[in-house]
């Protein structure tokens, strides 16, 4: 038996610190150098490769957590977290590819002096055939570019859609609809994309393929894609944002958001809430589980013309133009007022738009302006424009339309000839992840996207304003037992349920009748004096009881009964009106207000 | 002078160079360009804990064979397919597990039921009866339906073991008796000086393999030790024990199945206490196994549900059960931790996956780094209200299902009682017990 101990003794469980003295570690490095031979001899020749080198420790800050796993795993997850940091940033070496720029030497020049032929000339082979003259008769045009930024679909107001590759110019479909065409959007990739047809949302394949015609959105004007949710919501002239999810063709819901028409639509990628601008100068904030605005708010004085959200921020700022001439700049967590807002020139509906890298792209008049980070952000007292970093004057009225490319420094301008894209050095991010979009992506990868891209699919009813709630802290319960220790201020340690009194776990539970202590309490008798319910039931007159009443001390379990709520409502409606009875009768007949049916009334 | 860079991607660098080759991949990790990251993971880790459930099919298949209940189970050392198995109708099969067929018959090995078995060195079979016998069967070419030999005993006996390496055995009748395979008499009798029980199972120790410990009808637990020959420590506790296992990676732990619903695990230098209390059969546990890696044990009990527990954590384990399993009396865990063979009172061998997902079969790497992708994500969604509930609910019989919120509320019941009364003499009186002292009563050496 000792010998069994003692081999168990030996083997200390894991969790257990075994017990090692130490000995003095200069003393021992030396004992070790001189002993090892064979690792002298390697360590000349070898290196730690990095991944495996130390990395920092994160300080353990739970000391105060009594509860040792809870401690040890706290500790390790830290330590992780910290290490992932670390990790991230060599990460950043692979990021192969440099964002584009203009950069002036000379004090007086300004960048945009620089016109798209100076841009051209310094842009590379590959760029530079982003600059583009699409010159198309079916009124003015609308465009949109898929996640990726690959491709590009078009929509002319008189009904010219068409989708192709830009980059290697294929054209995928080309459809004349002969009616009025509002928006196009794109679905979850090239495959299929949604516009905005005169009386519905038609859904059409890569080829041009009528797939469905959406019967329940009715008169779109605004078509949005969110595009980790599979849902398509649409705006209408009747005011209803609808939102169908397109991997089951379900209709979700259809929110009325009494403001008349929406005269602009845009989503935020990061919470993928829908923002409207209104005719009468609101821009709502909609997510599909409320069925009011979760923030409405008075932006511009007139229609808001468009609307869009900053991505480079993860969706903190807005900008938002309407037809008073002004562009607002909002900060998305405190909507108390614009950080920034000026004027525009010029007439003409203004359009804006927001590019990755946080370039906001605004066509006022005959020019498409373009600002960029971080001065559009800063708050500015004055009614100023922020510095100008590139302009470019299109001749063609109205412009309808901006949208910035993903990964390039593309921004089409959309407008009454056909379409125009010019290029914007700086506006695009360089680096694509693979996982979530990529230019690059052949047959294959697509498909495999689009199926990870089911299995991922976020709820719809998981869409809320912070997009962070999700694997957050819960909130604490609000069934809880610590009452008393909360009022005392002390640690007192929670009673549990299980051990509570009865009516204090009905309590806590939500199931106590309250409406019961009401009659509990002590009444005032006609003296005035305070008098107890057992005082009460004493003095009572008895045979006087009436039966609901008795019916009701009998009931009485303290436990929310639906009968005996109707009854007590019942008594007190009676007490109610014995009450108007004889404050009636005391003031007379005489206060009644004379009416004109009294000629009816019977003499008494 | 005016520097002007445009942004252009070089195709070379994200196109594959020769036509067959992979298109290269690239990775932004800026969390920017990753929206809604942890709401997609947490979708991911909610399909993870689905996809578990939805897979799990732990049922395996059934050896037929007894035409009664089964009483005993035995693995064969070394061996990853033989075990054997002993009835109430005296008749003792060996199966096959990956072929599924008997390898020996021995129908009429017993008069009355098989109450033990276990495996000797070279391709022996020892099996002890009700009929006051013990049998040396030979199990490999020359296997017949004669034993090689029979030791007649005084008593019934109940259980049966083989010593790890020499040719001792030992057996349990109403005292442990070590018997030499050569010799037909016991070498010797071992008792505690006290007792006057039933012993209803007796196991060797695995690493220090003259460790003897014993469990008997008068809720003792009793420890021997051959080469002295006497006993050394007895443990009296609340209940009896149906059934022990020695952990075979942790040389002092054992575990004890026991007739109040528990298994217990006992450090046996401190037999005060026991080192956890594994809790949620609903009725008496009748047999229980340790798998060979000592990091989970089996338990079949007479609630008609086998359960596989993790070491160390003594809620909520595995729970398995058909509509046709009648009370479980025996379960073993196959020599590769990967399978459970439970033997019930319907007269058939069950045999059961260990992890009731898991896919039998070759596993590529890809599909074995998306297996383990999928539990680290369970693993860390654990808290979350959904995931959590659709990887630990289990559905149970109806009569288990009631009996345990019986149970629950009769031992709220009693809890609340002892509360009250506490609660009602002089201060400092009755303190309140420790659970994992209440089940010692007495420690005796």
């Amino acid at each position: 038996m000792d010998s069994l101990f003692a081999k168990a003794d030996a083997i200390q469980p894991l969790g257990k610190k075994r017990k090692v003295s130490h000995p003095k570690s200069s003393q021992k490095s030396k004992d070790t150098a001189q002993a090892d031979r064979t690792l002298q001899s390697v360590s000349k020749h070898t290196s730690v490769p990095k991944s495996f080198s130390k990395l920092p420790d994160a300080p353990s800050t739970y000391g105060h957590i009594a509860n040792k796993k809870l401690r040890l795993e706290l500790n390790r997850h830290t330590a992780q977290a910290s290490r992932a940091k670390a990790l991230l940033e060599d990460a950043d070496m692979l990021l192969g590819d440099e964002a584009g720029k203009i950069e002036v030497e000379g004090e007086m020049e300004r960048t945009w002096r620089v016109g798209q032929g100076e841009i051209l000339k310094g842009a590379g082979e590959e760029a530079a055939r982003g600059r583009r003259e699409w010159k198309l008769d079916g009124g003015p045009y609308r465009s949109r570019y898929t996640r990726n930024g690959r491709h590009l679909a078009i929509a002319g107001r008189t009904g010219h859609v068409a989708t192709f590759d830009w980059m290697t110019g294929t054209l995928h479909s080309e459809l004349q609809l002969q009616e009025t065409c509002r928006d196009i959007t794109f679905l979850h990739d090239q495959s299929h994309y949604a516009v905005a047809q005169k009386k519905y949302v038609f859904i059409y394949d890569k080829d041009g393929v009528e797939l469905h015609c959406l019967k329940s959105h009715i008169e779109p004007t605004r078509l949005e894609f969110l595009p980790y949710h599979w849902l398509l919501a649409s705006v209408g002239t009747s005011g209803y944002l609808k939102y169908q999810d397109t991997s089951t063709g379900q209709l979700l819901c259809e929110h009325r958001t009494k403001l008349g028409t929406p005269s602009s639509m845009a989503q935020n990628l990061h919470n993928a809430v829908i923002h409207l601008g209104h005719a009468n100068g609101c821009i709502t904030l909609w997510t599909p589980n409320l069925p009011h605005p979760a923030v409405q708010l008075l932006a511009h004085m007139g229609p808001v013309t468009s609307l869009s959200v900053d991505p480079s921020d993860g969706g903190r700022y807005m900008a938002s133009a309407g037809r008073d001439g002004t562009v607002k700049v909002w900060d998305c967590r405190n909507w108390k007022g614009a950080v920034r807002e000026w004027n525009v020139r010029g007439g003409g509906d203004t359009e804006l738009e927001w590019s990755q890298r946080g370039a906001l792209a605004v066509s006022s008049g005959g020019t498409v302006n373009v600002y960029t980070r971080p001065t559009i952000h800063q708050p500015h007292n004055a009614k100023v424009a922020p510095p100008l970093y590139l302009t470019h004057p299109v001749v063609h009225r109205p412009i309808t339309n901006v949208s910035f490319a993903p990964f390039q420094d593309i921004l089409t301008v959309g407008h009454a000839q056909g379409l125009s894209s010019i290029l914007v050095p700086g506006s695009g991010e360089p680096n694509f992840d693979s996982a979530e979009a990529d230019p690059f992506e052949n047959r294959k990868a697509r498909r495999e996207n689009e199926v990870k891209a089911l299995l991922d699919k976020i709820q719809p009813d998981m869409i809320t304003l912070d997009p962070d709630l999700i694997g957050s802290l819960a909130p604490p319960p609000k069934l809880t037992t610590a009452t008393s220790s909360i009022l005392s201020g002390k640690s007192v340690p929670e009673t549990p349920f299980a051990r509570l009194p009865r009516m204090e776990r009905l309590k806590v539970s939500g199931k106590a009748d309250i409406t019961e202590d009401q009659s509990d309490g002590e009444e005032v008798d006609d003296n005035g004096k305070k008098v107890s319910r057992g005082e009460r039931e004493r003095r009572k007159q008895r045979g006087k009881g009436k039966s609901l009443k008795r019916y009701l001390r009998k009931q009485r379990k303290n436990v929310i009964d639906p009968a005996a709520v109707a009854i007590r409502k019942k008594l007190d409606k009676q007490r109610e009106e014995k009450v108007r009875a004889r404050v009636a009768a005391k003031t007379g007949e005489e206060s009644k207000k004379p009416s004109a049916l009294d000629r009816f009334k019977r003499a008494p | 002078m005016v520097k002007i860079s445009v942004l252009q991607h070089a195709p070379e660098t994200h196109l594959p160079i020769r036509p067959g080759d992979p298109t290269p991949t690239s990775r932004n990790l800026d969390p920017l360009m990753h929206p809604f990251a942890r709401a997609r993971e947490r979708t991911r880790a909610l399909n993870a804990a689905k996809m578990d459930r939805l897979f799990a099919k732990p049922f395996v298949d059934s050896l037929e064979g007894h035409v009664d209940a089964i009483e005993v189970l035995a693995r064969q050392p070394g061996s990853l397919t033989t075990i054997a198995s002993g009835s109430w109708d005296g008749g003792i099969l060996l199966h096959n597990l990956s072929t599924r067929n008997k390898l020996v018959k021995l129908p009429q090995a017993h008069k009355g039921k098989v109450s033990g078995l276990c495996f000797a060195e070279g391709d022996r079979l020892l099996s002890c009866g009700v009929d006051r016998n013990i049998k040396l069967w030979s199990i490999g070419r020359d296997a017949s339906d004669q034993p090689l030999s029979i030791f007649p005993g005084k008593s019934a006996f109940n259980s049966i073991d083989h010593h790890r390496t020499d040719a001792l055995f030992a057996t349990a009748s109403n005292l442990v008796q070590i018997w030499d395979e050569t010799k037909s008499a016991p070498i010797s009798n071992l008792t505690f000086p006290t007792s006057t029980e039933t012993i209803t199972s007796v196991r060797f120790n695995v690493s220090e393999s003259s460790v003897l410990a014993s469990i008997g009808s008068d809720r003792t637990f009793t420890l021997y030790d051959i080469r002295t020959g006497k006993a050394e420590r007895r443990v009296v506790m609340q209940f009896r024990s149906n059934s022990l296992a020695w952990s075979p990676t942790f040389p002092t732990t054992i575990l004890l199945a026991s007739e109040d619903h528990n298994l217990y695990t006992f450090d046996i230098r401190h037999l005060a206490t026991p080192s956890q209390i594994y809790k949620a059969h609903v009725a008496a546990v009748m047999s229980c196994d340790w798998s060979p890696t000592g990091l989970e044990f089996v338990s079949g009990g007479w609630d008609r549900t086998v359960r596989i527990w993790k070491e160390g954590q003594g809620h909520s384990p595995e729970v398995y059960h058909t509509k046709r399993m009648q009370r479980v009396s025996s379960s073993i865990f196959s020599a590769d931790a990967r399978f459970v063979m439970t033997g019930s009172d319907d007269g058939n061998v069950r045999i059961w996956k260990a992890k009731a997902a898991d896919k039998l079969g070759v596993i590529t790497a890809r599909e074995r780094a998306a297996i383990e992708y999928r539990d680290s994500l369970k693993d860390r969604w654990k808290m979350d209200t959904q995931v959590g509930k659709v990887a630990r609910t289990r559905h149970l019989p109806k009569s288990v299902h009631q009996a345990s919120k019986l149970k629950r509320t009769m031992l709220d019941a009693q809890r609340v009682k002892e509360e009250r009364r506490r609660k009602h003499t002089r201060a400092g009186e009755s303190k309140p017990k420790a659970e994992r002292k209440k089940v010692v009563i007495a420690e005796q050496t």
